[in-house]
């Protein structure tokens, strides 16, 4: 654990092409690394909910997608533009709750508490929505702006689940947006909702 | 209107109470009510980032004092209240028309995790997957057909060309003849890695989408637990069959060192990564004798040395919890994708070793280090009932162990090993250290004391267990 500080810097210097090996492709230290000029987005939540299959989706990098929870265990940055400016996107390792138990846990914590990202988007499973909506309240809690996204609303109509998001914004007083991403139902929706908390310089490069 | 959770009231007391003492500088991060919660919860991590305060003992005596007026401990009352509100807003925006889970997947799902089903699923994937899939088809029809085309047309013309263009014998070997960069070097990579790795890495893929895996995991645990392991270790050591280097940097998500040193240890020595496994069973495929003793070896050790790290390491084994996915059809797009990335990237790695591999014997030959370090193997090599010609085996399994497989491969092809030797050699180098990365990693998560104490044993162990292998079956009489 006493290595726990310096977890970002203290790695092999040609660690990225070996971790590229099994996806967790350009993986960076993110210390530092955020300049404040562009936008940055975390997506964060439970291990398994699709935030990686999202992530390569909105930004077009790609890092490895399983149905096996625990696949992603560094963060990944990727951008996109979005109303004419560049948003960063962060791919993190699942999470359960803020308060980290194991080592990649932290990770996600840590890229919340310690950057100040401008966004973050907290994917859950539409068929366990109850149970990860709790990390949702205290991200909430931390007066950081949240949006939610509801993935895999396809698998959960099939059980009999349906999701109406405009309740549950009004009740959790943020954006919501139903996704299945791997059909990229949702995906217009949430780049709208996204572009609400970028900061659009497009107008002084248009005149 | 953002929903305000209201804790009990001793909680909430406690935490304006700590809000007033926050200074300023957590004004723009994340909000002081979050602070407040956090520390009412033990988190570690903000605790540190306090403990020079001067308030910080204010702090734990109101922390301390709460606790005391409350009934349940403080993390469970504040999880509590979350989680009631969180049930609320679901039963609020969501509609469910069918409480119970689809049947078939139920169905489907206990077929792969109870043992007397589970098991019998698990040989016929490793068969069909592995065995017939990469074995057979890949190690045997596809290599034969890419490795005779290099060896009948690709290496003659090489070799006329290079001797045209350089008049000299040491630049021809270089690039040409026996150990050149394109006739070693590349047609390793090509002829023999990567088919079977592509063939590997498909399979692989179509597993982890379709979500067997987390069930495979299911399955072990129960095996874990009567050799006394914990079964979240399951999980580092089944993406191991990916990558054994990925893999230990996932031993991260267990929760005790001790767990982390056991699976570290077991990546090191029992378990191949998917390019070793793939080239070692294609090898042995050849003979299904050879890979029958093979396996049963490993699947030996394994469980026996599990068995052994988890008596001797000190510490409690912990509780196994894990998010269960769904059984899915994988999308063919996705698994191409992964396949491809993959692929891609595991060539950009071996691609430049291979052919570093062949400069080093050219440079070792015509400086006759080479032939210094074969005849110091030798001794080894014959205490293992190995041919010589083995001897640079293991010298680049240092490098990787897939190229050291490769060898293996050709030295099979050629005749020069029999199938008892095969044997040996291959327990002894799927036992041997991994590669350069996962030594690198494993010196990176688990410090440098543990590695050299792995790396040691690892070596030690692989060589005398290949002689007792050799011993025994010479004693046993098996001839393949």
């Amino acid at each position: 654990m006493n290595c726990h500080n310096c977890q970002e810097n203290c790695c092999p210097k040609n660690k990225r092409n070996f971790w590229n090996l099994f996806g967790v492709g350009s993986k960076k230290s993110v210390k530092n690394n955020v300049t404040k000029s562009q936008s940055t987005v975390a997506l964060v939540g439970s291990p398994n909910v699709g935030k990686s299959l999202l992530f390569n989706l909105l930004t077009g990098t790609y890092v490895t997608v399983s149905n096996y929870p625990g696949t992603t265990v560094e963060v990944a940055r990727g951008n996109r533009i979005i109303a004419g400016s560049k948003v960063s996107f962060f791919d993190t390792p699942g999470m359960y709750s803020l308060i980290p138990i194991t080592e990649e846990e932290s990770v996600a914590r840590d890229l919340i508490t310690d950057e100040q990202v401008d966004l973050i988007v907290h994917v859950v499973d539409a068929k366990h929505l109850g149970r990860m909506l709790n990390l949702t309240l205290q991200l909430i809690e931390t007066k950081l702006p949240v949006l939610l996204v509801v993935n895999m609303i396809d698998e959960a109509e099939r059980l009999g689940i349906w999701i109406n998001e405009n309740q549950l914004s009004h009740r959790l007083g943020i954006p919501v947006v139903a996704m299945a991403a791997a059909q990229k139902v949702g995906l217009k929706k949430l780049i709208a909702q996204v572009a609400d908390y970028v900061p659009s310089n497009s107008l002084s490069l248009t005149y | 209107m953002s929903p305000q959770i209201l804790y009990p009231s001793p909680i909430e007391t406690a935490i304006s109470r700590i809000e007033s003492l926050l200074d300023e500088r957590w004004q723009d991060l994340i909000s002081r009510r979050s602070i407040a919660l956090l520390l009412l919860q033990q988190d570690p991590k903000i605790r540190s980032q306090l403990q020079q305060q001067p308030y910080f003992p204010e702090i734990e005596r109101i922390i301390a004092k709460t606790q005391a007026s409350m009934d349940e401990s403080l993390t469970y009352a504040i999880a509590q209240s979350r989680h009631q509100i969180a049930m609320d807003i679901d039963r609020d925006a969501t509609v469910n028309l069918r409480k119970r889970p689809i049947v078939e997947d139920e169905w489907l799902h206990n077929l792969t995790v109870h043992p007397v089903t589970g098991i019998p699923i698990l040989l016929l994937v490793l068969y069909f997957g592995v065995y017939q899939f990469v074995g057979v088809f890949a190690g045997g029809t596809l290599v034969d057909g890419i490795e005779g085309f290099f060896e009948s047309q690709i290496n003659p013309i090489v070799n006329t060309v290079v001797g045209s263009i350089f008049p000299w014998q040491v630049i021809q070997d270089l690039f040409a003849n026996d150990y050149g960069i394109i006739t070693l070097g590349i047609r390793y990579g090509v002829a023999i890695v990567l088919p079977i790795v592509t063939a590997f890495f498909l399979m692989f893929s179509f597993l982890e989408d379709s979500g067997y895996l987390p069930r495979l995991s299911l399955l072990m645990d129960r095996l874990f637990k009567t050799i006394g392991l914990s079964g979240r270790s399951v999980i580092p050591l089944i993406l191991g069959l990916g990558c054994g280097t990925m893999a230990t940097l996932v031993t991260r998500t267990l929760e005790s060192k001790r767990e982390r040193i056991i699976a570290t240890f077991l990546l090191a020595l029992t378990i191949p990564c998917s390019a070793q496994l793939g080239v070692i069973v294609a090898l042995l495929s050849q003979e299904p004798s050879a890979l029958f003793v093979w396996s049963t070896v490993m699947v030996g050790i394994f469980l026996s040395i599990g068995f052994l790290a988890g008596k001797i390491v000190p510490g409690e084994s912990s509780c196994f919890c894990m998010e269960i996915p769904p059984l899915r059809l994988p999308r063919i797009q996705a698994i191409l994708t992964k396949t491809y990335v993959r692929l891609k990237w595991y060539f950009w790695e071996i691609m430049p070793l291979f052919i570093f591999a062949s400069v080093l014997i050219w440079l070792g030959k015509l400086t006759g280090i080479f032939d210094l370090v074969v005849r110091g193997l030798e001794p080894v090599m014959l205490w293992l009932g190995l041919p010589q010609e083995a001897a640079p085996t293991f010298l680049y399994g240092f490098f990787r162990r897939d190229y050291g497989a490769a060898v293996m491969f050709d030295l099979h092809s050629a005749g020069i090993l029999t199938g008892q030797q095969l044997v040996v050699a291959a327990v002894t180098l799927t036992l041997f250290i991994p590669c350069v990365a996962q030594l690198q990693f494993m010196f990176k998560e688990r410090g440098a004391k543990n590695t050299v104490v792995i790396a040691s044993f690892v070596v030690l162990f692989a060589f005398s267990l290949g002689y007792l292998l050799n011993q025994l079956l010479t004693i046993m009489e098996l001839s393949f």
